[in-house]
Formats: C-alpha cells, structure tokens, sequence
C-alpha cells in the first residue's frame, strides 16, 4: 500500500478522527461509551419522532443527521452525488430492519462495539467473533453467487429524498416542532452540545464519504486483501486513536463485568453481530456506510436508512432491544428471524450457471 | 420531448403555489393554530412524569410513615399488600431493598435493587427525582468486593453467586451507556 497516496491519507484521517471524536463525545455528554452509534442514535431518533414510547430513548441526534448532510456536501463538492437504486428495494428495506434488531440485542452498532472495547468492555469479544463470522460467511455467500443486485443509475431526483428528509430533521432541530419528543432523563438525556455534536457529524460524514470508511467493509477487505487494503489500515487507525483517547481520558476500565450498556447473554451478542456482518456484506455495508451511500444519492441505501428508522422504532417498541440484564425472548426470536430472512434471500438471490 | 412546454409551466407553477402556501403556513401558522397546544407531546410527557410520582410518593406514603415510626414489620407487611395490587411497581422494590440494607439483610436487598431498576431506570438517573443513586453506588463500592471474596472462597455456593451477579448488575447500570 502507497502510504503517501491521497485516498490512502483520506482513509487513515477518516479512521483517526473517528476514534478520537468518537470518545471525546462522550465527555462532551453523550453516553458512556456510546460517543457514537448509529443503531442509539436511530433508537434515540425514532422515539423524538414518536415512532417508540421509550420515555428514555427519545432524542432527535444531531450526529446522525451530520452524517448524511456531511455525505451529501462531500457528494456534490467531488461530483460524485448521483441517484441511483432500483435494487431489491424490500429485501433492503427489511435488511435495514433486521440490521437494527442485530445491532440492539448485541447493544450498539459496530462502531460502538469497538468503541466498548477501546474502553475495555470485554464482553464485546463475542459481538466482534460474531461480527468477523458474520462477514465471513457473507463472503463465502458472495462467492457462491449470492447477489442480491447491482443498483443502477436513476432519474436525477431519485437519490435526493433521503438527503431532503435529513434536511427536514436538521430543521426539526433549529425549530423543534410540537411533536418532537425529548427525553428528560435515562440516556438519551445525556448529549453532547447540539452545535458540537452537528459539526462533528458533518465532519465524519464528509471524511467518510470521501474515505468510503466502514466497519464491516473494512473487516472484508482484511479478509480478501490481508494488509494490502486501505481500509484495513484506516480501521486500524481508528482502533489506535480511540484506545489512546480512551486512556487519556480515563475512560479505559478493562473487565467483563460492571461495564455501561452490556450484558452477559454472550451467545446472543455473536448471534446479533453475526446478522449484522451477514447482512452488511450482502447489502454492501455497516449502519454507517449506508447512511453515508444515502446521502451520495444512494436511493437503495436510502431505502436500508428508512428500514433501519423502521427497525429502531420497533426493537423499543417490542422489547428487542438487549439491556444490561440480557436478551429478551423477544429478541432471541428477532435475531433468529433475521437470520432465516437473510438465509431465505441468499438463496433467492443466488445465481446460478445453470 | 424536447424544450419545455405548458405542461412543465403548469406544473411549475402548482409547485410554486404549494411553496408559498408551505412559506405561509410555516412563518405564522403556528400560533394561529388552535391545536397546536394539544400537540404538545413533550409537555404532556413531563406533566403525566410528574403526576406519576406524586401518584407514588401518596401510594407509598403509609409505609414511609410506619419506617419513621420505627415498625418495620409492619412497613414490609403494607409493601408485601401494595406488591399484590401493583407487582411491576419498581417503588415497592426500592422500599424494601432500603428496609432490608438497614436491617442487614444484604443479599435480599441486592436482589430488591436488581428487580427495581429492571423495572425502572430512573433509580439510577442523577437528575431524576426518585433517584437512589447515591444509595447505590454505596452498595455496589461496599458489598462488591465482599462477595467476591466470598464467591472465591464458595464457588459452588449459588446464591452468593446469584448475589454478586446482581452486584455487577447494579455496576453495570451505575455505568451508564445507552439502553
């Protein structure tokens, strides 16, 4: 790998700001170890819209709307925002769905799922196994001709609903309307400035757009590529950035035990994690990355980002979600039918020579 | 179809119209609107929050007052009732984990906390009104490495493990993060 090369710096910066960002929000206000998710955040988001009645997860977050207009800014600045879809859009829709229900039970997104191992959660080990299997057998899926379909160029306006709706959220934040819910207590309480937390949500949606920066990608090019990816490297940097800001702000406490937002039910983290792999693989990337897709005009990730606001509003709403006393019946079953409905589509949609 | 026509300057224009209209609406609709304050989700939510805990302060009132007057048989006996008529009620739980600690009867305790903030988190919120934090937190930094030391010492014993268990709970949610 060409170290100088300007993508190469883009991904390594992409991955560096992530880490250190990603803690440091936390002592700006966010939750502990929760600096950034983007399963909370679409948890902490659909409630503020109303779509859960979870008086302690309602809060419209700013980050994740940062995201998607920093993605659309990066888009338009490197004329690179063009719509595109028309792939399998309700398998997507689902697949956003059942991305949310896999992050929940594990509790946390990918991104926070190192960002708990940074600061020592070690219970995380079995999200991070499942993760890496998950990706894995995603691959081998890939490679037995599982494609779920390429996305195709569209009609100019296709791509620029899912931008618009983001646009329409950021406005909800500068004049929160009647029906915006905000929680007074429990987590979602706990956030960083409004104006702090929007500019770093540009900023990591811009890198990220111009980086193509995400979790899962970064794992499968590891896989495929060993050290000659650059993804793996900008992961890397993140992992290294983060544990060092960790440290530094004394939020590193090593241990399985007593630690914020986890639970011991380690067979229903790797399964949860394991969904999300399989299915970031098929549908071409983390929670993250298809925010960020969806603001390059993305309309097939815009679909997975309307499944994934779906999904956040059901995982409250039916008790899917894990907490720090386990998995639910509820959620054991929702990982389960994740996984049949990913199985059910990697067989309809292999192709076959024949 | 090449160049515009009147169908675009038609369709331009109904859109032009639903624009301004929008404009209207949004610049000085708000305040007209009558049903605006009914709308108000957040102010509901605080005002039934609120009618809440009065609610719970008066329910378990009787059993506040015969802890002050030193009954605390008859205090777990009015609490074992109300348990009956209300059996998710996080309150009940807190309530007799404190008469329990007080008593020194540690392990119940324990396992009264862990069933309240199942139910309710607010006992841990700092900013809630019927947070037992401190309370907590002096628990867990108390009996946590207690019941290590005893679990060290009995690991086939079940219920100290069930004990310390619930002790790492009660870290967990001390903690924080976001569930």
């Amino acid at each position: 790998m060409d170290w100088f090369e300007r993508q190469n710096i883009i991904v390594i910066v992409s991955g560096l700001s992530l880490g250190v960002l990603g803690v440091l929000l936390v002592l700006w206000g966010n939750p502990q170890n929760s600096g950034i998710c983007v399963s909370c955040f679409l948890e902490n988001s659909a409630g503020a819209l109303g779509l859960h009645d979870n008086p302690r997860m309602q809060y419209l977050r700013p980050e994740l709307i940062g995201f998607v207009l920093g993605a659309v800014v990066a888009a338009f600045a490197g004329r690179e925002f063009k719509s595109r879809g028309g792939s399998a859009p309700l398998p997507r829709l689902l697949a956003g769905v059942f991305l949310i229900v896999g992050c929940a039970v594990f509790i946390g997104c990918p991104i926070k799922m190192f960002f708990r191992l940074m600061a020592g959660d070690l219970t995380t080990l079995a999200g991070i196994a499942g993760l890496v299997v998950g990706v894995w057998l995603g691959l081998k899926g890939l490679a037995a001709g599982v494609h779920i379909g390429g996305s195709k160029q569209q009609a100019d306006g296709a791509g620029i609903w899912v931008p618009l709706a983001f646009l329409l959220l950021l406005a909800f934040i500068l004049w929160p309307p009647a029906f915006l819910l905000q929680s007074t207590r429990g987590s979602a309480a706990q956030a960083a400035p409004v104006l702090i937390a929007l500019a770093v949500g540009l900023s990591l949606g811009v890198l990220a757009q111009r980086s193509r920066f995400c979790i899962t990608g970064s794992i499968r090019d590891g896989l495929l590529m060993g050290h000659r990816s650059p993804l793996l490297w900008g992961f890397i940097a993140f992992l290294v950035s983060g544990f060092i800001t960790s440290l530094a702000t004394d939020q590193f406490k090593p241990g399985f035990y007593g630690q914020p937002g986890a639970h011991l039910d380690l067979l229903w983290g790797f399964l949860g994690m394991l969904l999300v792999g399989l299915l970031s693989v098929l549908i071409g990337g983390c929670p993250f990355r298809q925010l960020i897709k969806s603001g390059e005009g993305d309309a097939d990730a815009g679909l997975v980002v309307i499944g994934m606001f779906l999904g956040a509003g059901l995982v409250q709403s039916w008790q899917i979600a894990g907490t720090t006393a386990g998995v639910s019946l509820y959620g054991k079953v929702a990982v389960m039918v994740g996984l049949i409905f990913v199985l059910v589509n990697m067989l309809f949609y292999r192709e076959r020579l024949d | 179809m090449a160049g515009r026509d009147r169908f675009d300057i038609l369709i331009a224009g109904g859109m032009l119209v639903c624009v301004l209209t929008l404009g209207v609406l949004l610049a000085g609709g708000q305040e007209r609107d009558p049903s605006t304050a009914a709308l108000d989700k957040a102010l509901e939510q605080q005002i039934a929050y609120q009618a809440r805990i009065d609610f719970l302060h008066n329910l378990y009132q009787p059993v506040e007052d015969l802890r002050l007057a030193g009954q605390v048989s008859a205090a777990l006996l009015k609490l074992d009732e109300l348990a009956r008529h209300y059996p998710q009620e996080a309150h009940g739980q807190i309530l007799q984990a404190e008469i329990l600690l007080e008593r020194g009867v540690t392990r119940e305790s324990i396992d009264h906390y862990v069933r309240a903030l199942r139910l309710n988190g607010d006992y841990v919120d700092k900013a809630s009104p019927l947070s037992r934090r401190s309370e907590i937190e002096q628990l867990v930094e108390a009996q946590l490495p207690v019941f290590a030391a005893r679990v060290r010492k009995n690991p086939q014993d079940p219920a100290l493990q069930k004990s310390l268990t619930g002790l790492y709970y009660l870290q967990s949610r001390l903690a924080g993060g976001c569930e």
